[in-house]
């Protein structure tokens, strides 16, 4: 299931902290618990890894 | 936009045809009933100068006046007549003004045997008036019939014309009418549609004002501005999951 996409997650909470993650999950439309759900497929592994630039971006 | 535009333009077309067919009763059945009138008027007038010189020219200046408004009525009469059967259409009507002519070059022949008598006897309009007596009632009666007949033609074109005119205003109610109940339906589909997602994006966003999320599906899509405020809602949805999932410390 989505390892790699929860994983994001994590990693983004470690670094931009809560509202990181919120703002992750506002931008991809998919929370954590649902993206432990979903499948790690390249489409959804760019969906959020874009998300994740973005928010890098805006920092 | 399409279907008024068509709508219109058969409109304009039918408006157009309609003022043809009329025109065309105007200036070709009408037209005939009324010189056929004027020529029935002429007739009796050139009639009338008949009695005039027997009654009132006795004298030569009265005679010659009398006598060229008699002939200038005749000429008239046949003039008009000739014109008349050369423009009438209709088979039924057309043999009649030469019929008419035909009567009206005998009487005039007995107009001129009676005027050589009237002069001859020095305006004894008794010898005269006994030569062409009754005469005038054949050509008369022929052109009572012409004009009868032509009225006739004009009131049967006129009237289905009319009935004509009627039908295809029938038919433009009916399709201006199919029209209307077909532009409510998608008016009111359309307006359904759109209500029925309003509520659906209410009950959304009830739900999120309460972070009530547990088993939230937010299925409000399209291509407008209402399918967009939906999208941002899953956002705004997700971003609440996202906050209820962080651990508290």
């Amino acid at each position: 299931m989505g390892i790699k996409l929860k994983s994001r997650y994590e990693e983004v909470g470690k670094e931009l902290g809560p509202q990181g993650r919120m703002k992750l999950a506002m931008l991809t439309k998919i929370s954590s618990v649902k993206a432990a759900e979903l499948e790690d497929s390249p489409e959804n592994l760019r969906l959020v890894d874009e998300a994740i630039d973005q928010l890098r971006k805006g920092l | 936009m399409v279907i008024v535009g068509g709508l219109v333009t058969l409109l304009i077309v039918e408006l157009k045809s309609e003022t043809t067919r009329y025109n065309n009763i105007l200036q070709g059945p009408v037209q005939d009933a009324d010189a056929a009138r004027r020529i029935q008027l002429d007739f009796k007038k050139q009639v009338q100068e008949w009695k005039d010189i027997l009654l009132r020219g006795h004298n030569p200046d009265d005679l010659a006046k009398y006598t060229r408004q008699f002939h200038e009525q005749e000429g008239n009469v046949k003039t008009e007549t000739q014109t008349m059967a050369g423009t009438v259409q209709d088979p039924a009507i057309k043999l009649l003004p030469n019929d008419f002519l035909a009567a009206d070059d005998k009487l005039s022949a007995s107009y001129q045997s009676a005027y050589c008598v009237y002069v001859k006897e020095k305006f004894d309009f008794k010898s005269a008036d006994k030569l062409v007596r009754g005469q005038d009632r054949p050509p008369t009666d022929l052109f009572d019939k012409v004009v009868a007949e032509l009225n006739a033609r004009v009131v049967t074109l006129t009237a289905a014309q009319h009935a004509a005119t009627l039908r295809q205003l029938k038919i433009l109610l009916i399709v201006v009418g199919a029209l209307l109940v077909l532009d409510s339906y998608v008016y009111c589909s359309v307006l359904l549609g759109v209500l029925r997602r309003l509520a659906q994006l209410k009950g959304v966003s009830d739900r999120l004002a309460r972070a009530d999320i547990e088993g939230l599906s937010i299925d409000i899509s399209g291509n407008d501005e209402i399918g967009e405020i939906g999208e941002s809602m899953k956002g705004v949805a997700a971003a609440i999951e996202e906050l209820l999932a962080i651990p508290s410390h």
